[in-house]
């Protein structure tokens, strides 16, 4: 989820109802992201007076590089299921470290390495890039590029494990929290 | 209260330490270079998230945390990028170095 908690602030004002994404939904962005960058740099350089205006100038010009290199898209998020994916990542975080860390240190080095093949129900695209980010910090799963359809090859520690079910878990919560794919079912 | 805190972040950073001593481990035991990010990406989140946690009640205020936090997220993020460009190119070249 941390990856994505740059858009979070920003895409909140860009509510559902109105069609992808319009004029007004791309000046919420850019006011919200705006905003964020600044607070970063308010963060940076503990809101010294005399940097503000650098940290003006700083802002505007992330915010245009970020609309141009990630347009604005629909997020519809709850900060309810927010807070509690980030919970959830932050518990599968400490259980994947915990989980390499044993096996590093087991004597026996119980590794099972090996591919598995994952049908994502996201369509590719930034969603589909912030799940594969998520998914790489989870445990014993590492996506390694595409597959056949709409699948991704997942590279894994232990292909013994339920590896596909735990994903598809992992995928049915972030698209309940962060609103999900256009699928058209 | 101090000592409460004193002693909350000595617990913090050495277990953030053991992880990133355990990540070393398995770098140099994992026989191959996916199953090496495996061990770097996860074991080094861990291990970076409890030394930030554990320096927290020792910062200058607000100012000072955030900035411990977001030297966290942006590791995480570029980890989480960096991880699946090389898994990606490794998986291409079916290189097993």
């Amino acid at each position: 989820m941390e990856v994505s908690s740059v858009m979070n602030s920003s895409e909140e004002q860009g509510r559902p109802a109105e069609p992808p994404v319009t004029g007004t939904g791309i000046l919420g962005s850019a006011i919200s992201r705006a905003a964020g960058f600044f607070a970063f740099w308010l963060a940076l350089t503990d809101a010294n007076s005399g940097d503000l205006a650098a940290g003006l100038a700083a802002a505007v010009a992330a915010t245009w590089a970020s609309l141009r290199l990630m347009p604005a898209e629909q997020w519809n998020l709850n900060p309810v299921k927010l807070a509690r994916f980030t919970l959830h990542f932050l518990r599968q975080s400490i259980v994947a470290g915990t989980d390499v860390a044993l096996r590093a240190l087991d004597p026996r080095l119980s590794l099972r390495p090996g591919y598995v093949v994952y049908q994502a129900q996201l369509p590719p695209g930034t969603k589909r890039n912030a799940f594969c980010a998520v998914m790489s910090l989870l445990p014993g799963t590492l996506p390694c590029g595409s597959a056949e359809g709409n699948g991704l090859t997942i590279h894994c520690l232990d292909v013994a494990a339920p590896v596909v079910e735990q994903l598809a878990a992992e995928e049915a919560l972030f698209l309940r929290t962060f609103g999900g794919a256009q699928r058209n079912d | 209260m101090n000592l409460a805190l004193d002693i909350f972040t000595v617990s913090a950073v050495s277990a953030g330490a053991l992880f990133f001593l355990a990540g070393t481990v398995g770098l140099l035991r994992f026989p191959d270079s996916l199953t090496r990010l495996h061990a770097l990406t996860k074991v080094d989140n861990l291990g970076l998230g409890l030394v930030v946690l554990g320096l927290l009640p020792q910062t200058n205020g607000l100012f000072g945390a955030l900035k411990l936090v977001s030297i966290w997220l942006l590791v995480q993020l570029s980890g989480a990028i960096v991880t699946q460009l090389i898994a990606g190119t490794v998986r291409r070249r079916g290189s097993n170095g």
